[in-house]
C-alpha cells in the first residue's frame, strides 16, 4: 500500500511539465552522448553539472540521471553500424551486432538493441523500487575475495568468445591481461610498463583500445580488398528495418538474462556495466541452443548485451540512493552533484527527500519511454547510413575514432595509440586472433590483479581465503566448470568417435 | 563609442581613487579572455567539480569578468596537469587548481618533473579535515582501543584507503610510528568501494571526511573514533583529536588552492590574490565552504611558500619511512 502511494508521488512530480521537459532534455543529450564515442556520460554530467545550480534539485538530478541511462541507448548505434564501440560496455555489441549489419540487418540489430535496453532499462528501475534496501545491504558483503571471484568468472568468457582457437583466444586474452597491468601501481605508487612517458603512468585507456582494435582494424582490413568491394545491403521498406516477431521471441531469454545480470552486477560498487554485457553475453551463449552461431550475426548477442547494460543503471544507482556509496564514475558525478545543491546523500536520502527519490525511480520509467519512442524512429535513418558509399564511410569511421579517442583525455598521444592498436587489431584479424578476448582481458585485468591483490594483503598472503568464504567459491566453482565444459564435450566426442570406428 | 569613454573615465577614476588610496597599481592586469583552469583530474574528479563550483561562485558574485574555463588534464597522478602548466610559462590567462597530489607525486615519480617549485604559488583556498571512523558496531569506541587492539594482533585489523601516497595512508603511517601499532592498509580505488568495504565489514577503519561520515553515522552506519586535525571539528563536537587522545603526531593536511604558471608578472600574482580575497569573503563561498565541511585555509604570499616548502619535506620524510621510493 505504501508503495502505491509513494508511486503515485512519484509520478505526481515526474509529470509536471517541467520536470517532463528535463527528462526529454536528459534522455536527448544522453542518446547523443552514447551514440559519440569517446565522450561518456560521466564526462557530459560533470560539464553540464554548473547550469544545474540554478535549477529545481528534483528536475536537475531527473535530467542528470536522463544523460545517463540515456547514454546506453546510443552506445551500440556505432557499434552495430560501424564497429566503433561507442563506450566501453557496448564492446560485446559490435560482435554479433556489426555482422548483423554486413548481412542487411542493420535495422533489426539497432531496433532489438532499443527494445532490449527498454525492458532491461524498466526491469532495472522496478529493482530499484521495489527490492533496493536488501539488495544493497547483499551487495555489501562483496569483498575483495568475492570481486576476483567475479572476475574470474568474467575471464572465463574467454571460452565463449574465442572463435575457432582456444588458444588462440588465451592467448589474445594475455596480452589484454598485461596490457591491464600498464601503467602505476595503486598498492606501490610505483609505475609499470610505462617506458619513462607520462603518458603511461595512469594505464592505457580501454576506449583506446578497443576503438583501435575493432574500428581502425575492420577500416584497415577492408581497404585491402578494395578491389571487390561491395556495399552493405541495406534493404528498404520499413519492414526489413524492424526486428520481426520471431526476433522478439528469440529474444525472450536473451531480455530476461540481461535485465538480471544487468541489474545485480551494477548493484555491486565495484563491478561495472562493461562485465554485465560480458557475463550476459557469455550466459546467452551457454544456454543457447545454437552456441556456435553466435559471433556471426544472433540476434540473441545484441539484445542480451545491451539490454545488461540498461539494467545495470538502474542497479547502479541502488547503492548510491540507498547507502550513498556510488557504484560508478558517472554515479560518483550525480553524488557530488547532490552534494554541491546542498542535499546529504546517504543512506537517509530517500528518507529525507521522499519527492526526490520517487521523482527519479517514476521519472526514469517514463524517461525508458521517451528513450524507446525516440530511438526507434531513428534506426531506420541511422541504417541509411550504410549506403553510403565505401571512400566515405571508411574515412569517415576514421574520423570518428579519432576524434572520439582524442576526447578522451585531448592528448595527441592517445591518438598515436589508437594507430598502433590499430595495426595490432590488423595483424590479429589476418593471423586469425579475435579481439573480444584481449578486450575482455584489459577490461577485467585491472580489477582481477587489484581484487586479488586486496584478498591477500586481507589474509596475510594465504590464498585459501578465495575459496573459504562461501560466495566466492560458488563463483569460482561456476567459473572451473565453464573451463571444463568444452574439454568435457571434446572427451565425449572423441570416445563417440572411437565407439563409430570400433563398430 | 560613447560607452567606452565612460569605461575609460571608470578605469581613470579608479586609479585616481587606489592611489589617493595609497595603493600603487602600476599597470594592473586585467584578463582580456578567457581563464583557462587546469585540473589533474576528469570530469567529476575531486579536482574538477571544485573547480566548476569556484566558476560558478565566482560569476554568481561577479568577482571576475572572464569566464574560467574547467580544462581537464588528467593523467600520471598529477603529473601531466603539472608539465603542462609548466609549458604554459608566462602565460597570463592559466591557473591550475592543486591539491596534496601535486606535491607528493613528483617525490615518488620519477616521470613527473614538473615539481610544486616550479609552479607560482597564488592561494590555499581550503583544508580539507578528515576522520578516523569505524562501523557503528565495532568494539572500538576510541582511538586508543583501536591501536591496543591494533597492538595485541599486529597485522590483523583492515584499513581501507585510496592510493599509498594519499593521506589515508601517511596518517595511518605516522600513527603506527608514534604508537608501535601495526594495521593493514588495503588500497581501492574509489572512494564508494572504500566504504562498501567498511561497512561490509571486510575491513575495520578508514579515513573519510567528515560530511560524507555525518550522514552514514546519522543512518546509524558508522562510528568516528578521532579527529585528524589539530582542533575538534565543529560537526563532531564531542569527538576528540589524535592529539587529546595522546597520540601525537603531525597532522597530514590535504590542502586545495590555485597557482600559475611559471613566470608570470606579478601584477597578475597580485591580481588574482585580490580576486581570490574578495572571493574568500564572499557569502555564497563560505556557505560553499560549510556544507562541504572544509576548513577555511586562506594562505598567500610568503606564507604559502613556507607552506609548501615544509609539505614537501614532511611528505619526503613520511614516504620514505615508509619504504615508499622517493625519487626527488
Amino acid at each position: 500500500m505504501e508503495s502505491i502511494g509513494n508511486l503515485l508521488l512519484g509520478f505526481s512530480v515526474a509529470l509536471t511539465p517541467g520536470n517532463l521537459f528535463w527528462c526529454f532534455v536528459g534522455v536527448f543529450l544522453g542518446t547523443v552522448v552514447g551514440i559519440l564515442p569517446g565522450l561518456g556520460p560521466a564526462a557530459t554530467i560533470a560539464m553540464l553539472l554548473p547550469l544545474t545550480f540554478k535549477m529545481d534539485h528534483t528536475a536537475a538530478i531527473i535530467m542528470l540521471a536522463g544523460i545517463y541511462y540515456g547514454s546506453k541507448y546510443g552506445g551500440s548505434t556505432t557499434s552495430i553500424l560501424l564497429n566503433v564501440p561507442g563506450e566501453s560496455a557496448s564492446v560485446v555489441t559490435c560482435l554479433d551486432g556489426y555482422q548483423m549489419a554486413r548481412q542487411g540487418r542493420a535495422g533489426p540489430a539497432l531496433g532489438i538493441a532499443a527494445i532490449a535496453s527498454f525492458v532491461a532499462g524498466t526491469v532495472g528501475v522496478i529493482g530499484l523500487m521495489l527490492i533496493a534496501p536488501p539488495v544493497a545491504r547483499f551487495a555489501l558483503r562483496f569483498g575483495p575475495p568475492e570481486y576476483f571471484a567475479l572476475m574470474a568468472l568474467g575471464l572465463t568468457m574467454v571460452v565463449f568468445l574465442a572463435g575457432k582457437s582456444m588458444i588462440k583466444g588465451l592467448l589474445a586474452m594475455l596480452v589484454g591481461l598485461w596490457l591491464a597491468g600498464v601503467g602505476t601501481d595503486l598498492f606501490t605508487a610505483e609505475s609499470r610498463f610505462t617506458f619513462g612517458q607520462m603518458e603511461l603512468l595512469d594505464g592505457i585507456d580501454f576506449v583506446v583500445v578497443s576503438i583501435g582494435i575493432f574500428a581502425v582494424a575492420e577500416v584497415l582490413v577492408n581497404m585491402e580488398s578494395r578491389g571487390g568491394t561491395e556495399l552493405f545491403k541495406v534493404p528498404r521498406g520499413i519492414r526489413n528495418l524492424m526486428p520481426t516477431l520471431k526476433d522478439l521471441k528469440d529474444c525472450r531469454f536473451a531480455f530476461l538474462n540481461g535485465s538480471v545480470i544487468g541489474f545485480l552486477i551494477g548493484v555491486l560498487p565495484g563491478a561495472g556495466s562493461t562485465i554485465a554485457s560480458f557475463l550476459s553475453y557469455g550466459a546467452e551463449k551457454a544456454f543457447s541452443r545454437y552456441p556456435e552461431k553466435f559471433g556471426t550475426g544472433v540476434i540473441e548477442g545484441v539484445a542480451a548485451p545491451e539490454g545488461a547494460n540498461n539494467s545495470e543503471t538502474g542497479g547502479a544507482l541502488v547503492p548510491l540512493l540507498t547507502l550513498g556509496i556510488p557504484g560508478s564514475n558517472a554515479t560518483a558525478i550525480l553524488l557530488a552533484a547532490l552534494i554541491l545543491w546542498g542535499i546529504k546523500p546517504g543512506p537517509l536520502l530517500i528518507q529525507d527527500n521522499p519527492g526526490l527519490f520517487w521523482g527519479l525511480v517514476t521519472s526514469m520509467y517514463v524517461g525508458n519511454v521517451m528513450l524507446l519512442v525516440l530511438n526507434l524512429p531513428l534506426v531506420p535513418l541511422f541504417a541509411q547510413i550504410l549506403r553510403v558509399p565505401y571512400f566515405v564511410l571508411y574515412p569517415g569511421i576514421l574520423g570518428i575514432s579519432i576524434v572520439g579517442v582524442y576526447s578522451v583525455s585531448n592528448s595527441l598521444f592517445d591518438v598515436w595509440m589508437l594507430g598502433l592498436f590499430g595495426l595490432l587489431g590488423y595483424a590479429m584479424r589476418k593471423l586469425d586472433f579475435p579481439a573480444a578476448p584481449l578486450v575482455l582481458g584489459m577490461v577485467l585485468g585491472d580489477g582481477l590483479e587489484r581484487a586479488l591483490r586486496q584478498s591477500l594483503m586481507m589474509s596475510e598472503g594465504r590464498l585459501s581465503v578465495l575459496i573459504t568464504r562461501p560466495l566466492s567459491a560458488a563463483m569460482i566453482c561456476v567459473a572451473l566448470a565453464i573451463l571444463i565444459m568444452p574439454l568435457v564435450n571434446k572427451v565425449r566426442s572423441f570416445r563417440v568417435k572411437a565407439v563409430e570406428q570400433d563398430v | 563609442m560613447k560607452r567606452s569613454w565612460c569605461c575609460l573615465l571608470l578605469i581613470t577614476s579608479g586609479f585616481v581613487l587606489s592611489g589617493a588610496g595609497g595603493i600603487a597599481h602600476a599597470a594592473a592586469f586585467e584578463p582580456t579572455k578567457p581563464i583557462e583552469a587546469v585540473v589533474h583530474t576528469g570530469p567529476g574528479g575531486g579536482s574538477d567539480i571544485f573547480a566548476r563550483a569556484i566558476a560558478e561562485l565566482m560569476q554568481k558574485e561577479k568577482i571576475i569578468a572572464q569566464r574560467l574555463q574547467v580544462v581537464n588534464k588528467s593523467g600520471g597522478g598529477s603529473a601531466v596537469a603539472m608539465s603542462y602548466l609548466a609549458e604554459k610559462k608566462g602565460d597570463t590567462h592559466t591557473i591550475g587548481f592543486f591539491t596534496g597530489v601535486w606535491i607528493t607525486n613528483p617525490l615518488t615519480t620519477m616521470e613527473a618533473k614538473t615539481t610544486i617549485a616550479d609552479l607560482t604559488p597564488i592561494v590555499r583556498l581550503v583544508l580539507e579535515p578528515a576522520v578516523f571512523a569505524v562501523k557503528a558496531d565495532s568494539p572500538y569506541k576510541t582511538m586508543k582501543d583501536f591501536i591496543e587492539a591494533a597492538k595485541k594482533n599486529p597485522n590483523q585489523l583492515k584499513q581501507s584507503g585510496g592510493s599509498v601516497t594519499g593521506r589515508d595512508n601517511l596518517v595511518r603511517l605516522v600513527v603506527q610510528k608514534a604508537t608501535g601499532a601495526k594495521w593493514v592498509f588495503v588500497s581501492f580505488p574509489s572512494g564508494g568501494e572504500r566504504i562498501a568495504n567498511l561497512l561490509g565489514g571486510h575491513v575495520e577503519a578508514m579515513v573519510i571526511e567528515p560530511q560524507e561520515a555525518g550522514e552514514h553515522i546519522r543512518a546509524g552506519n558508522m562510528r568516528v573514533i578521532a579527529a585528524l586535525t589539530d582542533k575538534r571539528l565543529p560537526s563532531f563536537p564531542n569527538v576528540p583529536t589524535l592529539k587529546e587522545q595522546g597520540v601525537n603526531v603531525p597532522v597530514i593536511p590535504q590542502a586545495r588552492g590555485i597557482l600559475a604558471p611559471p613566470g608570470v608578472p606579478k601584477e597578475v600574482v597580485q591580481y588574482w590574490e585580490g580576486i581570490f580575497d574578495r572571493f574568500a569573503k564572499s557569502a555564497n563561498w563560505k556557505q560553499y565552504v560549510e556544507h562541504n565541511q572544509f576548513e577555511d585555509g586562506y594562505l598567500k604570499g610568503p606564507g604559502l611558500n613556507k607552506f609548501f616548502d615544509d609539505l614537501t619535506v614532511q611528505m619526503r620524510e613520511v614516504l620514505k619511512e615508509a619504504g615508499a621510493k622517493v625519487v626527488r
